[in-house]
């Protein structure tokens, strides 16, 4: 009887979402990590992935410095975007070997002073001062929680730190009307309905003027580019530190903004 | 029972879980499992006398009141808010009806544990002061021939007013004393408060000294909760109330798995969305889960020592109240 009660018990912590600071304590350890196919899994029913669907989306719209529900609605709608992008990044030699060494870009992994002793014009000089100049740090990216499985958390994952590679390539501020020209480009490559709705929906908050520059030129200029580049995943960014950020433009087809956009 | 239903079987598990859960959630993870053979039962014994629940998970006790303080400290900002929304408002009916039936009087000494965003100390207060209110307008009525500077005066006297009333608000979290006297401030509650940091297992006052001791939504969270029925006992004087506001178990099988969809799939979504926290809001709803049901606790407040311990259910159970003397 009491085995039989344990039993049953047991798959429930299944549905358990609380991974812990530690997982030293030998306590929790057997009751935690069952069914967490990464460490912040926080497994969602549709129902769930619905609910969050809509309260992000609609928290994002009406608070925009919510930037973590701008994450959990990529996670929640990006199911199928995701897999046709893993998809490709296994088709490439470069994105074949971002999936299997699964790179992460943050304070602890890259090298700063290393990055900095770098030629001027390289990809690492321009990257740090793009973080410089917008005052953003590579660990404000919010870990994958809602995506159920681990491949693609990963894939997710890889997108959010690439993002800031994505100003730096592009050359765009990270103000709204820098953040909307970087989304339009990204929907384009992946495809992501998050970027989509980011992209359609994200404009609603700019002036007149801006949109009036946004519709004429940006966007125009970054679908053309979006869509001419490969896709953008398959960089291995960590070895192209030294690689000057125009060659890398060049081989990507990106061309230059038509109207400078200050930070 | 609730917890296969955050997962994707959720529409399709059976009944079967939650007769399992419910048959075997009432001896709760703590007691030793009966009928299991002698010698297993002494080794798993001793593995179990340190261990608890926090929400469906399994916790050593020394860490369970470590992890409940930060999930406290974590939503103390957004308390309030989540609390309107996740029970649409229905949470300020509860603790309204918890005052009523207390009835304070003038000069009663109440003691609010767990009490850290001072919803019922306020109340309290809200409760004497419009008490007194009517009973000066009364007094007024009968007195035909006062002058209209003696009247003016009658009103003016707001010293008065709670009589020797006072509530001391004692909570283990910081962050919500914090809440709670920012609001204080802010709703302009000057006199008859008191806010002391404190363990509800452990208070730090002398024995026999409140009228009345209360703790809304605040004892599941409490890691022995005897302990802390035993603190209350103390502190109380002879002929001294208890009353404690908590969730419970849902009566109505409909009712029940209604609340259920809800609580798991609704609420820790708006933890997210809201306050940026999943997990503190999976931790409550499976708290709620966890404690036991009105009966059990019921004769756990026997054990402390209380007499004439009743309980009356709110919105089918959802919460109950329970109230016991000591005599």
């Amino acid at each position: 009887m009491v085995t039989l009660l344990r039993g049953t018990l047991r798959p429930l912590r299944l549905f358990q979402v609380f991974p812990g600071p530690a997982a030293d304590v030998p306590l929790r350890a057997a009751s935690q990590g069952t069914g967490l196919l990464y460490p912040e899994h926080i497994p969602t029913s549709l129902l769930q992935k619905v609910l969050l669907t809509a309260g992000s989306a609609g928290m994002a719209l009406y608070n925009p410095y919510r930037h973590d529900m701008v994450a959990v609605l990529g996670e929640t709608t990006g199911c199928r975007a995701l897999r046709v992008l893993r998809d490709q990044m296994k088709r490439d030699s470069e994105g074949a070997q971002i999936l299997q060494e699964r790179p992460r870009i943050s304070l602890s992994t890259l090298d700063l002073d290393k990055l900095r002793s770098l030629p001027e014009g390289s990809l690492a000089r321009e990257y740090l001062r793009f973080l410089d100049v917008n005052r953003v740090s590579p660990d404000t990216r919010a870990p994958t929680r809602f995506v159920d499985d681990e491949e693609l958390a990963y894939v997710i994952q890889r997108y959010r730190e690439v993002h800031d590679m994505l100003h730096t390539l592009l050359g765009m501020p990270t103000n709204i009307l820098g953040e909307i020209v970087v989304k339009w480009f990204e929907a384009v490559q992946t495809g992501l309905p998050m970027c989509i709705l980011g992209a359609l929906f994200g404009p609603i908050r700019l002036s007149a003027q801006h949109l009036q520059v946004l519709v004429s030129e940006l966007v125009p200029w970054a679908v053309q580019n979006g869509r001419r580049a490969p896709c953008v995943l398959n960089l291995y960014y960590e070895r192209r530190w030294e690689q000057p950020l125009k060659a890398l433009r060049e081989e990507l087809g990106i061309t230059d903004p038509p109207t400078h956009i200050k930070a | 029972m609730a917890a296969p239903r955050s997962c994707a079987l959720w529409g399709s598990c059976g009944r079967g879980w939650s007769r399992v859960m419910r048959g075997c959630r009432l001896p709760g993870l703590r007691s030793s499992w009966p009928g299991s053979p002698l010698g297993a039962r002494l080794l798993s014994q001793e593995k179990r006398a340190t261990e608890t629940h926090f929400g469906f998970e399994t916790v050593s006790e020394e860490e369970k009141g470590g992890k409940v303080y930060q999930v406290f400290e974590s939503v103390a900002k957004k308390y309030d808010v989540m609390n309107d929304m996740m029970s649409l408002g229905i949470h300020r009916l509860w603790k309204d009806l918890l005052l009523w039936r207390m009835h304070p009087f003038p000069g009663t000494q109440l003691l609010d544990v767990a009490g850290g965003t001072g919803d019922i100390a306020f109340r309290f207060l809200n409760y004497i002061q419009a008490q007194h209110r009517r009973k000066q307008k009364r007094q007024l009525r009968t007195q035909q021939n006062l002058s209209w500077e003696e009247i003016a005066q009658k009103y003016q006297n707001e010293e008065d007013s709670l009589n020797g009333s006072h509530v001391v608000v004692c909570d283990i979290n910081k962050e919500m004393l914090k809440i709670g006297r920012k609001k204080a401030c802010a709703q302009g509650y000057k006199t008859g408060l008191a806010w002391v940091l404190g363990d509800a297992e452990e208070l730090p006052f002398d024995d026999d000294k409140f009228d009345v001791y209360t703790i809304a939504f605040g004892i599941r969270n409490v890691t022995h909760i005897d302990r802390a029925l035993q603190e209350a006992h103390r502190v109380l004087k002879p002929g001294g109330r208890f009353l404690c506001l908590e969730f419970s178990q849902v009566t109505n099988p409909l009712v029940s798995r209604l609340y259920d969809l809800y609580s798991f799939q609704v609420i820790p979504v708006m933890g997210e969305v809201i306050a940026k926290d999943w997990k503190s809001y999976q931790y409550l709803v499976e708290s709620i889960r966890q404690f036991p049901a009105q009966e059990e606790f019921k004769e756990m407040i026997e054990d402390a020592g209380f007499q004439k311990v009743t309980y009356e259910s709110l919105t089918s159970g959802i919460v109950a109240i329970h109230s016991g003397f000591k005599l």
